[in-house]
């Protein structure tokens, strides 16, 4: 006897609506890939791309927000629709609240904080994105910093280039910064 | 900072054997009882202390559950007297461990008894054999061991 979904979902709903869910996921498919992403009371807190472990990621959910962590499709799916249609292209605005309480540096937050305001369509560097979080010398930790953005596409850390020019690491590989950048414009259309 | 494991994990690896179990308890109000049981697990997780034995308390939760239910509708629920309160199939390790910790309160005789018909998966004929009493002898010790079982996880 398998549990049905639409059991296993009615849980999940019941659980959120009484307050008891304090992290809710999801998974569902992007032109990125599968994506699988957590929320709490005060925004999304987690966008994994695919071939990170979902227990792990779960697991480190659990252990720095809270094990109470429900899986449900029906509470996630606003914030599924408004991500799917920004990466297709037929949005251009993600506004989804944001929580950042897996960063627990002052300066990652710092970092993540300031590279939000940079615009659709524009980029930063690294040096530039440092100095504006009060460190000028920190180029190298702010991408560090980006580098562990629990966030990505909504908290734009791909919105950073290297001075070089070209595209540069990305947590999600180079394909995913480069497809980001050309659909907001900030790149032509390879 | 919590070791316990993401709670919806927990539901993916026993939910199926849980409802397994709320439908020896209870019937057709599993689906009521699980959810119940799941919804006061999640309401407490957080309280626990650790991530050990957590497949024996999701039982214990259900069990109470089912009783919960079943006093709210002002009738018992629809079990069999021998049908044990835990499942002990599985992994024989993991199933030694967790049903060991759960009998080993009860007497000598009704651990024996349980051990017998759940671990060794003996027939009643044969623990007679091996207890030296009639197969209804047996049948009883189990019937009352398993009484005594569910009154502890009550």
């Amino acid at each position: 006897m398998k549990l049905e979904p639409r059991f296993l979902e009615k849980i999940a709903n019941s659980a959120i609506q009484e307050g008891i869910a304090d992290i809710v996921y999801s998974e569902f498919d992007t032109p990125l890939g599968r994506l699988l992403v957590a929320r709490s009371d005060k925004g999304v807190c987690l966008i994994a791309y695919p071939g990170q472990s979902q227990r792990a990621l779960l697991g480190r959910l659990s252990t720095s927000l809270s094990p109470r962590i429900v899986l449900s499709q029906q509470a996630l799916a606003k914030t599924q629709a408004t991500i799917v249609s920004y990466l297709e292209g037929r949005t251009s605005s993600l506004d989804i609240p944001v929580d950042l309480s897996l960063v627990t540096s002052g300066f990652g937050r710092r970092v993540l904080e300031n590279v939000s305001l940079v615009a659709r369509g524009r980029v930063t560097s690294y040096g530039r994105l440092a100095q504006e979080c009060g460190n000028p010398g920190a180029a190298r930790a702010a991408g560090t910093a980006l580098g562990r953005n629990p966030v990505p596409i909504v908290v734009p850390c791909h919105r950073v280039l290297p001075s070089t020019g070209i595209v540069g690491g990305y947590g999600g590989g180079s394909w995913r910064k480069q497809y980001l950048l050309e659909l907001e414009g900030a790149l032509p259309k390879s | 900072m919590s070791s316990l494991p993401p709670f919806w994990l927990l539901v993916e690896q026993h939910g199926d054997e849980l409802m397994r179990y709320a439908r020896r308890l209870s019937g057709d109000d599993a689906e009521d009882v699980l959810q119940e049981a799941l919804l006061k697990a999640l309401r407490s997780y957080p309280k626990l202390g650790n991530g050990d034995h957590l497949r024996a308390w999701l039982y214990r939760v259900t069990t109470t559950a089912a009783w919960d239910l079943s006093a709210r509708r002002r009738r018992r629920p629809e079990v069999l007297i021998d049908s044990l309160p835990v499942t002990v199939s599985g992994s024989q390790e993991q199933d030694g461990d967790d049903f060991g910790s759960l009998i080993e309160q009860l007497p000598q005789g009704a651990r024996a008894a349980l051990t017998l018909r759940y671990v060794e998966d003996l027939s009643y004929e044969s623990m007679g054999t091996r207890l030296g009493c009639s197969p209804e002898a047996a049948r009883q010790r189990v019937s009352t061991a398993v009484r005594s079982l569910r009154k502890r996880l009550t």
